[in-house]
């Protein structure tokens, strides 16, 4: 059976050796809440620059990895290097979009002043958020499309602008690795368009995002790396080699109509 | 219950409140206002013990102020009913060292040292329930304050037993009253306030990210934990110095009226402490004032009922959120919409008398009864429509049973008629929707569309083979009326 | 031979009932069973004068321990028990144990439970409500009114005990023929105040029926109970009294803070009159078991003393008893 893990990193000896050029190196990996495991034995290696789809059915654990790699939540074995070194020494570096249900929208703050927290890492204790750090703010609204809102407050936003808002915050920590909770969730036709325009313009331009995903027909579309995760890695790699039938039936467990309409979807495409 | 029926419920209220205050002050009446010397001195903060109250409790609303509003939005605005319970132990304790070490035992600030001691102990355990069990703040809250009460409780029993101890009054014996303050009271909230300040002034981005987005705050790396802790040590120091001043009921609402009221007049974070403050501070100073003008009136209550005065003030009228200005806009924007439905019902019925869609419509009466069955209005309703319609002018004169638009009238319809349809267009070329679930959606949606975005949408619309002046509609009206 | 069983059964169970009813009038009839029996009281000063007039016939055991609150005490486990297994049980009444009335009533039923206020309530004009219809219970310190409660107690324990009601009237006589002298003491001393002076400014309202009995004037920050709230203009008020009428001392009580004093003396001193806390009063409980505060005629003598000197009367230097020496 072929293995999609990608091994190009891994040594002969089985120690894990991780050069500094990954962004996003994980191995053996488990985190388990009250004795069960939620994700377990997690290898993962993500090169530099790729748009990274992360996919697998409810409760596959998708959030809980890109928790682990941020300590939001604690490890219960396993280790986490991001540019060869751990978290703590590498948030400057780190970009985190999380999922929208996570706040309270009702919080009287203006979407300005949301996307103008992604610069407070930098700005550190007791300093007033300036002129400069408004001025990150504002592009980083323009890059999505939203900087005739900066002044309205996030309550007034539709779904898909609060989560524009959301991205707009990680880019303003000017990051190299992003992690993205589910940024397609429940938004309108034309939010998913911009998020998909700025993802490529990232990608373009070298910066490595991990976005966690939950729709199968544009995972093709829209990334070129693709890990397959049902509480463990299914498979990792470039998508056209790692979306097969077969994977898929791996990750999902059998729901074959529908994998078979994909699949045959995909035919239609790489023909 | 709908918005005004609440709304006058709340006037009711407001006003048996005001009715109380000034019944209670009836008998002594006669004893202030003779003597509007007596007034001046009390607006001039020239009498010693009324500008101490005055400035004292001011200043303590404002400290109330601030740090309350970051419990509001922290949702933990119980935390100030939750800490005084945790003091109770504290002072037991307290207590029973000072006894031990040979004193007296009732010696106030080695009893308050005890209070803010197991104040703070029991704000940790709170953090420590809610961060390793699954149980939130609420619930975390209740826990410490009933552990601590029956603690307390115990306690108290316990040195009260003791031979030796002259325990009387020690439960109550921190709690201070607003009217009997002291110049040891004024530094101390004056050191508070100062704190509040400061902290609001220096630590304000922290506890805004730590209050909206705790797991992002965690991921850049801030301390979350003691930044909780930061914020909650300030709480109990507010509050156990409040309550020692100014006793235990005025220390609780002091914490939570001025952040809710000031809620409703504000979107901005800023905006709403610095109004908290203010509404702390002038409820201090106009509950004191008044207390100190009319006999019999307990300074903290009359400070209490100021405060829930301003609260109920902003909960009805308060721009941002405020139950009367809601209503208003809603009523606005339902009127705003019977006006749409009735020129687009109007046009509709014209289209469908004529036959031949290519000619322009023509402007002419429409029976009254077609009007009633192309939506579902009741006679009561579609009569409020069009005297409304009359005093906007969209309607003219015309035979009984019969409706005609005026040229204005015909071309705000035709105008609506367009934007509708335009929606409809845009959403079933966008949004994937089914034809017959468009009407509905877009009745909604278009009345919140402004001009300067329907210009948008016919640009994009433009090289679109649908491009007549009125679309007509895509999906089928259903004209049995017209028969 | 069922049936006879079954007769016999109700025959002895209708006797045992008879006999028990026999045995609840016995009680009341022809006293207690066994010397001494036992008295329960609620407050210390009431516990005193029951010692007194019941001599080694009772044990009295009194709930309310010196130093608590009785305004607001509310009686433990053991504090019951000690109710039920009293013989006699004494307390004060007025509504100054708010929190037992419940256990009162209950006990009264079966055994003599009286208020020892119960004669002195009697009498026209006596009682001091303020606005609100609310009994000042403080009774005691007017020790005239307080010598009307000792009459109390030897009319219920001569009832009781019937065996012995010449002794209880000997050590009644005793110990009234005491407060008699008392209560002389205090009307020379408190008199011996300046006119002007004699105001009397506490924390709470506990000295209403002794200003009334010995010509003082008073004046409590609180109210009442320990539990009202002052008003700020009822504070300035009382500032500007003391400032007008040079008041040179207010006094605190052991129960309740004394930031209230505080506030009054700070208050007066920004408007340029030195007042001083002329001492510590005993309200609502006596001092501790042991010292002469401990007992009720320590306590009055204390309270008295204490007032007529830091008001400027002229006060022996050992208080009560020297002038009890003095006299004879």
């Amino acid at each position: 059976m072929k293995s999609f893990v990608d091994n190009r990193h891994a040594p002969a000896d089985g120690r894990p050796e991780h050069p500094d050029n990954l962004p996003l190196a994980i191995h053996d990996l488990t985190v388990a809440y009250h004795r069960k495991p939620v994700i377990w034995d997690i290898e993962l290696n993500i090169p530099e620059g790729k748009l990274v789809g992360v996919v697998g059915p409810n409760g596959a654990g998708k959030s809980t990895l890109l928790k682990a790699c941020q300590d939001l939540v604690p490890k219960t074995s396993g280790e986490v290097q991001i540019y060869g070194a751990p978290y703590k020494s590498r948030r400057s570096l780190v970009g985190y979009v999380p999922q929208r249900e996570s706040v309270d929208w009702d919080f009287p703050v203006s979407a300005l002043d949301v996307v103008a927290m992604g610069t407070y890492g930098r700005l550190g204790w007791f300093r007033r958020v300036g002129k400069a750090q408004k001025r990150v703010a504002m592009d980083a609204l323009a890059r999505v499309g939203i900087e005739h809102l900066a002044s309205r407050q996030i309550s007034h936003l539709s779904g898909g602008q609060q989560q524009r808002v959301f991205l707009a915050r990680a880019l303003a920590q000017d990051a190299r690795l992003y992690f993205m909770d589910e940024p397609f969730a429940a938004v309108d036709a034309a939010t998913e368009q911009a998020i998909v325009t700025l993802l490529k313009e990232l990608n373009q331009v070298g910066k490595t995002c991990l976005v966690v995903h939950h729709d199968l027909s544009s995972v093709t579309r829209y990334f070129d790396w693709l890990v397959l995760l049902n509480m463990r890695v299914v498979a990792s790699g470039p998508t056209e080699e790692v979306f097969t039938r077969e994977n898929l039936q791996k990750t999902y467990g059998g729901k074959l109509s529908l994998l078979d309409d994909v699949a045959d979807r995909l035919r239609h495409v790489s023909s | 219950m709908s918005a005004v029926k609440s709304g006058r419920a709340l006037v009711l209220l407001m006003a048996l409140a005001l009715l109380f205050l000034s019944a209670g002050s009836l008998e002594a009446r006669e004893s202030a206002w003779q003597d509007w010397d007596y007034v001046w001195k009390v607006i001039t903060l020239q009498s010693y013990n009324a500008r101490l109250v005055i400035l004292s409790t001011s200043l303590l609303g404002i400290a109330s102020g601030l740090v309350g509003t970051f419990l509001l939005l922290r949702k933990r605005s119980l935390m100030g009913d939750a800490l005084s319970h945790a003091t109770y132990p504290g002072i037991g304790m307290a207590f029973l060292v000072m006894l031990l070490l040979g004193g007296e035992g009732k010696w106030l600030p080695g009893l308050l040292l005890g209070a803010a001691t197991t104040g703070l102990l029991g704000v940790l355990m709170v953090l420590a329930i809610r961060n390793t069990t699954r149980l939130k703040d609420d619930a975390a809250m209740g826990i410490v304050m009933g552990v601590s009460f029956g603690l307390g409780v115990a306690l108290m029993k316990m040195v009260s037993d003791l031979p030796q101890a002259d325990a009387a009054g020690l439960n109550s014996f921190i709690y201070g009253t607003a009217a009997t303050m002291i110049l040891g009271d004024f530094l101390l909230i004056l050191v508070v306030t100062i704190g509040a300040a400061l902290a609001s002034l220096f630590l304000l981005k922290e506890f805004a990210i730590l209050c909206f987005d705790e797991s992002f705050a965690a991921s850049q790396g801030w301390p979350t934990f003691f930044l909780d802790l930061a914020m909650l040590g300030l709480v109990t120091a507010v509050t156990v110095v409040g309550l020692q001043a100014v006793g235990l009921v005025l220390i609780i609402a002091f914490l939570i009226i001025p952040p809710t009221a000031a809620r409703f007049w504000t979107h901005d974070l800023r905006g709403m402490l610095g109004l908290a403050a203010m509404v702390g501070g002038v409820s201090g100073w106009i509950g004191s004032s008044l207390s100190a003008l009319f006999a019999d009136l307990p300074t903290g209550a009359v400070i209490v009922l100021v405060a829930a005065t301003i609260f109920l003030v902003s909960m009805l009228f308060g721009p941002a959120r405020g139950v009367v200005p809601r209503s208003w806009r809603q009523a606005r924007l339902r009127r705003k919409v019977g006006r749409q439905h009735l020129l687009r019902a109007a046009y509709e019925i014209l289209e469908g008398q004529q036959p031949d869609v290519a000619e322009p419509i023509r402007n002419l009466p429409i029976a009254l009864d077609s009007l009633l069955t192309h939506r579902s209005w009741s006679a009561q309703q579609i009569n409020r429509l069009l005297r409304t319609a009359r005093t906007e002018d969209h309607l003219e004169e015309a035979e009984p049973g019969q409706v005609r638009l005026s040229e204005a009238g015909f071309g705000e319809a035709a105008r609506v008629t367009r934007n509708h349809r335009l929606w409809e267009l845009y959403l079933i070329h966008y949004a994937d929707i089914a034809p017959s679930h468009v009407d509905r959606d877009a009745d909604l949606v278009e009345h919140v569309l402004d001009a300067e975005v329907v210009n948008q949408l016919e640009t994009e619309l433009q090289d679109r083979p649908s491009s007549l002046e009125v679309p007509p509609s895509p999906h089928f009206i259903d004209q049995r009326a017209e028969s | 031979m069922k049936r006879r069983l079954t007769i016999l059964l109700a025959l002895t169970g209708i006797g045992r009932i008879l006999s028990g009813c026999g045995e609840i009038e016995q009680a009341t009839g022809t006293g207690p069973k066994e010397y001494p029996y036992q008295i329960t009281t609620t407050v210390g000063m009431i516990s005193d004068i029951t010692r007194h007039v019941a001599g080694q016939h009772a044990v009295v055991e009194g709930i309310v321990r010196e130093g608590v609150d009785p305004h607001l005490y509310a009686a433990s486990i053991n504090d019951v028990k000690a109710f039920y297994a009293a013989d006699v049980i004494f307390y004060n009444g007025m509504m100054l144990e708010g929190k037992m009335s419940d256990i009162l009533v209950r006990v009264g039923r079966n055994k003599p439970v009286h208020a020892v206020t119960e004669a002195i309530r009697q009498a026209a004009g006596y009682v001091i409500t303020d606005e609100s219809e609310h009994y000042d219970p403080h009774v005691w310190n007017d020790v005239a009114g307080w010598m009307k409660a000792v009459e109390v107690v030897r009319n219920v324990l001569q009832e009781y005990d019937p065996a012995h009601r010449t002794d209880y009237n000997r050590n009644a006589e005793a110990y009234l023929e005491k407060l008699k002298q008392l209560d002389a003491y205090a009307k020379e001393v408190l008199g011996s105040i300046p006119e002007k002076r004699r105001v009397l400014i506490t924390a709470h309202d506990a000295f209403g029926y002794m200003a009334r009995a010995y010509g003082l004037k008073v004046r409590g920050i609180q109210g009442l109970s320990t539990e009202a709230e002052a008003g700020l203009r009822d504070v300035e008020l009382l500032v500007e009294f003391l400032v007008e009428h040079k008041i040179p001392a207010v006094f605190v009580e052991s129960s309740v803070s004394h930031k209230s004093i505080e506030a009054l003396i700070e208050g007066a001193g920004a408007k340029g009159h030195k007042v001083e806390v002329g001492g510590q009063l005993f309200s609502d409980s006596m001092g501790r078991s042991g010292t002469p505060e401990g007992t009720y005629i320590g306590m009055v003598d204390h309270n008295v003393t204490t007032i007529a000197r830091a008001l400027g009367g002229s006060v022996p230097k050992g208080g009560f008893q020297a002038w009890v020496k003095n006299r004879q």
